[in-house]
């Protein structure tokens, strides 16, 4: 049985085909950007020359598709209906041009404050079919607490729209402005991607491998299966750099407190363990200059890489953060980091001999010894990347807590390894081990550690339960889950409720179920008092299946 | 996207593991809204507004301040050190220039805490405010610090705490007392010997509303705050004025708080009262966040507000006229001797019987300062909780001269010699000697 694995990078795609000992094929093409579906198919018929198509049983896709056509501004109009009441001017988050605000709204707890304007609704929906628009997102403020008015939206906008998406079926979290975003782009995207879709469903056929189950890479560092992903398709922007990492650890045993780094030719990606675990951002990645809701690792990108340009100011060497060219190895013009770690003979790549001329020369005309020409540039770039991942670990540490019990006990991220992949990874090494004084580690096939982390990258979902037995109600609002509660329902009863909707929902999506991952990470329930008497409670349970890979390779 | 025009930091601690009793107005559910709130307006998303964690506050913090018999560990719990140091943590953002401004949200609450300390009153224990500006005088050197509460109820702890000190402008704003509790907070209570002016109470009547507010604000609060010129102002930022609150009985709403905040620019904002959880708070302390910041504010307000049937009466409205003609004089001619304490040779003495209402005990207590024309005067105090043992503090206070602080020393000694006293305290701001006898 084999799983592949694609990532569908920058420069490269990459990709390689496990079987129960380890690698069984692995290939490296260039990416056509024109056509991303060309290179996925050239490195799939590379891959089928060595594996048999027949013992595969899974492909694993990071793909940077959703977030090339946002990036370069190639998605379709999307007519974005939203109602807020009180707070912020829902007008500050006026994402795109078709965009109305709908009186009407909801409070904390979920109850109607004001009803839906239905004359306006219809208004800003006439407005949008005039325009052209046919993908619809619909977000109201407080709608993971009670979709009642979304759903409304929903009815109204019903055939003029191709594609709606509701705020609450994106996730439980409350954010009013990046739910507005996440939506928005959910709409614009959702045409590419699922043309994307189409086509591979369609390739995997013609090549005879129509028998594989296909997930696409989130940015979380979990896969969700392709036909979901058709609904939901913003999950699958900003992967690349989670299969880098889920890749790290695949290759690696990581069990304390570790920094990884991914070290590329323009950035380094930081990203933190803790204990053997990833940190997710907490409550999503940027698009562009918007906040989003799509969970995502949490990689901090610094512009130090091995293409990084060498500078002088003011009397000191420095790298980065601009790229002027390729290194002088590789037939460029300025010395680059790249060629500092050439001439101290810690790399070899590229023309040798070139390099350290060019290097020697640029040293000459700023009066600088070559020798401390590249220990300054190669002790500048080491400084950046230390002083940014102090930074990381100090802000995370700085996070909020909001319990007593919290406060006290919460212990701070002390990293005590690094790993480091990427091309000048093993060129570094030691310099990076000199700096931290932490045990240091480059995997072996660290060069196609992202490709194994898309093959091994098991599914993960998240679900929110909220609960008020004042009202008598439970509901899940990702999974558009409503059920009536006793009184007397407890956190015991949710914490329980909450895990089998979960497992119940992986294996709505055919995914086996993953108890032993799925796991509580935020579980309370608050008295909720009127006078002197307790009504009710208020109960939020949060639940997930971890970010994690099916096996590890070492 | 939104951007501040003043930098702010929240230090956002629900204690969302704490409460006094299930049921009590101060419980684990009074921020929950407040966070969805936040949470849901993405208020943290909005360039330089950032949320911080609390740091949690030393002893020496709270003993600084306090005479607390028997010690700061009985009567802090956990949740008390984090409050503070949540307070600590909104000074150091701003004294260390991270943020121009910051908002502790943070619970239990403290101006009914006064300078000694046997208990908890009116849900505080220690007093947050005070605390956090002496940890800034200590670090970062005396200070003209002036602090506006605008709680429901009278600060009368914050009052207590700054009675004697010339250097800290106090003034409170609140129901007045012949109506609420602690029912005190008039305004001849106008500060210590030494202190005379300094302590403004502003008693305002029952159903005062947006309008009554802000023209006390700026005929009473903010001419007095231009002369003064503190180096630092801080708001006790209590939202039981609010017409839905369930204790008090005033009008005030989310936008009158916001607009009160924006007219007073406090550097640091301190959460204390505020029980209308459902109601109020979440809109409250949206309106004061974003004021502090400078983000616009006009769509925050509560379901249902009204602000024509919440509007204050005529009447009202010209009995705060009258207290706004005569309360400014206080400051600017203040009284030639406190209506407090009577002289004693070279002291000035006061008994009092301050009354514990969340325990239901009652202290009893002589203080007394020494009346120095080259320093604020030594302080000392003897206290006793109903036929319980007695403690003695004594308070060597900043800028003490030479003779006070000789003196503080060996009436310390003499006080331990003569072993009355269970307990013994003694301050030294002048050299930083903070010491604790007694079991
Ligand atoms: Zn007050
Ligand atoms: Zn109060
Ligand atoms: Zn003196």
């Amino acid at each position: 049985m084999l799983l592949l694995g694609i990532d569908v990078g920058g420069t490269h795609t990459d990709a390689v085909a496990l079987g129960p000992k380890g690698i069984e094929a692995q290939v490296k093409v260039a990416t056509n950007h024109e056509d991303l579906l060309s290179s996925i198919k050239s490195a799939l018929s590379e891959i089928v020359k060595t594996a048999d198509p027949s013992r595969i049983k899974q492909l694993n896709l990071s793909t940077t598709l959703s977030t090339n056509a946002i990036v370069e501004g190639r998605f379709e109009d999307v007519g974005v209906i939203v109602s807020a009441g009180p707070g912020l001017d829902p007008h500050s988050f006026m994402i795109c041009k078709d965009f109305h605000v709908i009186p009407g709204s909801l409070d904390h707890r979920g109850s109607e404050t004001k009803q839906l304007n239905n004359l306006s609704l219809e208004e800003a929906i006439s407005s949008c079919r005039k325009s052209g628009v046919q993908v619809y997102a619909a977000i109201t403020k407080f709608s993971p607490r009670n979709p009642a008015h979304e759903k409304e939206m929903e009815l109204a906008i019903g055939d003029n729209a191709d594609f709606i998406t509701l705020g609450h079926q994106i996730t439980g979290r409350l954010n009013f402005p990046r739910r507005i975003a996440t939506a928005y782009y959910n709409c614009a995207v959702w045409r590419v991607f699922n043309k994307f879709a189409d086509a591979i469903s369609g390739t995997l056929e013609e090549m005879g491998l129509g028998h594989i189950k296909v997930n696409i890479l989130k940015a979380d560092g979990g896969t969700m299966p392709l036909p979901l992903s058709r609904r939901v398709p913003v999950q699958s922007i900003f992967s690349g750099p989670a299969a880098s990492v889920m890749g790290i650890i695949a290759l690696c045993k990581i069990t304390h407190d570790s920094i990884i780094y991914d070290i590329g030719g323009t950035t380094t990606d930081i990203a933190i363990f803790v204990g053997g675990t990833p940190l997710i951002e907490q409550e999503g990645i940027n698009i562009g200059s918007h906040p989003t809701l799509v969970r995502a690792l949490k990689v901090h990108s610094i512009g130090v890489g091995g293409d990084s340009a060498i500078s002088i100011l003011e009397g000191t060497v420095r790298v980065g953060p601009a790229r002027l060219g390729p290194s002088i190895a590789f037939g460029g013009e300025i010395p680059t980091l790249t060629d500092a770690l050439i001439w101290k003979d810690s790399c070899d790549c590229g023309n040798i001999g070139k390099s350290k001329a060019g290097f020697a020369a640029f040293a000459s005309k700023i009066d600088l010894n070559p020798d401390e020409l590249a220990d300054k540039a190669i002790e500048n770039a080491i400084d950046k990347i230390h002083d940014s991942t102090r930074e990381l670990v100090e802000e995370i540490n700085q996070q909020p807590v909001y319990t007593i019990h919290e406060l006290l006990e919460n212990r701070r991220i002390v990293p005590r390894k690094i790993y480091i992949m990427g091309g000048p990874a093993k060129a570094i090494k030691m310099d990076i081990f000199r700096k931290f004084r932490l045990s240091t580690e480059v995997p072996e096939n660290y060069d196609v550690a992202n490709a194994i982390g898309a093959a091994l990258t098991r599914t993960t979902t998240e679900i929110e339960l909220f609960a008020d037995t004042e009202r008598g109600v439970m509901f899940i609002p990702s999974l558009g889950y409503r059920e009536n509660v006793p009184r007397t329902y407890d956190l015991e009863a949710a914490e329980k409720d909450a895990m089998n909707h979960l497992l119940a929902h992986l294996g709505e999506m055919r995914v086996a179920a993953d108890g032993d991952n799925a796991l509580i990470t935020a579980s309370s329930s608050f008295n909720m008092v009127n006078g002197d008497t307790t009504v009710g409670r208020n109960i939020r349970v949060k639940c997930q299946i971890k970010p994690g890979v099916v096996r590890t390779y070492s | 996207m939104l951007k501040a025009e003043n930098s702010l930091g929240i230090i956002f601690f629900p204690a969302y593991d704490w409460a006094i009793s299930p049921t009590h107005p101060e419980r684990e559910e009074r921020l929950l809204y407040t966070q969805d709130q936040l949470r849901e307006e993405g208020l943290f998303d909005i360039e330089g507004i950032r949320e911080y964690k609390p740091e949690v506050a030393e002893t020496e913090d709270i003993e600084r301040v306090h005479f607390c018999f028997p010690e700061a560990e009985a009567i802090a719990t956990r949740s008390h050190y984090i409050s503070t140091g949540g307070a600590i943590k909104a000074a150091e953002l701003v004294m260390q220039g991270e943020r121009d401004r910051a908002f502790a949200l943070v619970r239990p609450p403290g101006h009914h805490a006064m300078k000694t300390v046997l208990g908890s009153r009116g849900f505080c224990a220690v007093n947050v405010e005070a605390i956090m500006c002496e940890h800034i005088r200590e670090k970062y050197g005396q200070k003209r610090i002036a602090i506006i509460d605008t709680d429901c109820h009278h600060g009368d702890g914050t009052q207590d705490v700054y009675w004697h000190d010339p250097d800290t402008l106090f003034i409170s704003m609140h129901q007045d007392g012949r109506t609420i509790f602690p029912g005190t907070g008039f305004p001849k209570d106008a500060g210590g010997p030494k202190a005379l002016g300094k302590n403004i109470n502003i008693p305002l009547p029952p159903g005062t509303s947006d309008a009554g507010f802000m023209m006390v604000m700026e005929r009473i609060v903010m001419p007095i705050l231009e002369d003064f010129k503190p180096d630092l102002i801080i708001n006790s930022a209590g939202q039981d004025n609010h017409f839905t609150d369930p204790i008090t009985n005033m009008n005030f709403s989310a936008q009158g708080y916001a607009a009160l905040t924006k007219m007073l620019k406090p550097h640091i904002a301190v959460l204390e009262g505020g029980y209308a959880i459902q109601g109020a708070l979440p809109y409250v302390n949206l309106g004061i966040s974003l004021a502090l910041a400078g983000v616009d504010y006009s769509h925050v307000c509560e379901p249902g507000w009204n602000p024509e049937t919440l509007k204050e009466s005529d009447e009202i409205m010209s009995y705060i006229e009258t207290l706004c003609g005569s309360i400014p004089d206080i400051y600017f001619n203040p009284p030639e001797k406190s209506n407090e304490g009577i002289i004693n040779g070279d002291w000035s003495v006061r008994h009092r019987n301050i009354f514990y209402d969340t325990e239901g005990f009652t202290e009893s207590q002589t203080e007394s300062l020494l009346l120095c024309n080259d320093c604020r005067g030594l302080l000392k105090v003897q206290t006793q909780k109903e036929n319980g043992p007695m403690g003695f503090g004594i308070e060597i206070p900043i800028g003490a001269c030479d003779k006070c602080r000789n003196t503080g020393y060996s009436i310390l000694e003499e006080a331990q010699v003569k072993s009355k006293f269970r307990y013994m305290q003694m301050i030294n701001r002048r050299e930083k000697e903070y010491m604790r006898y007694g079991f």
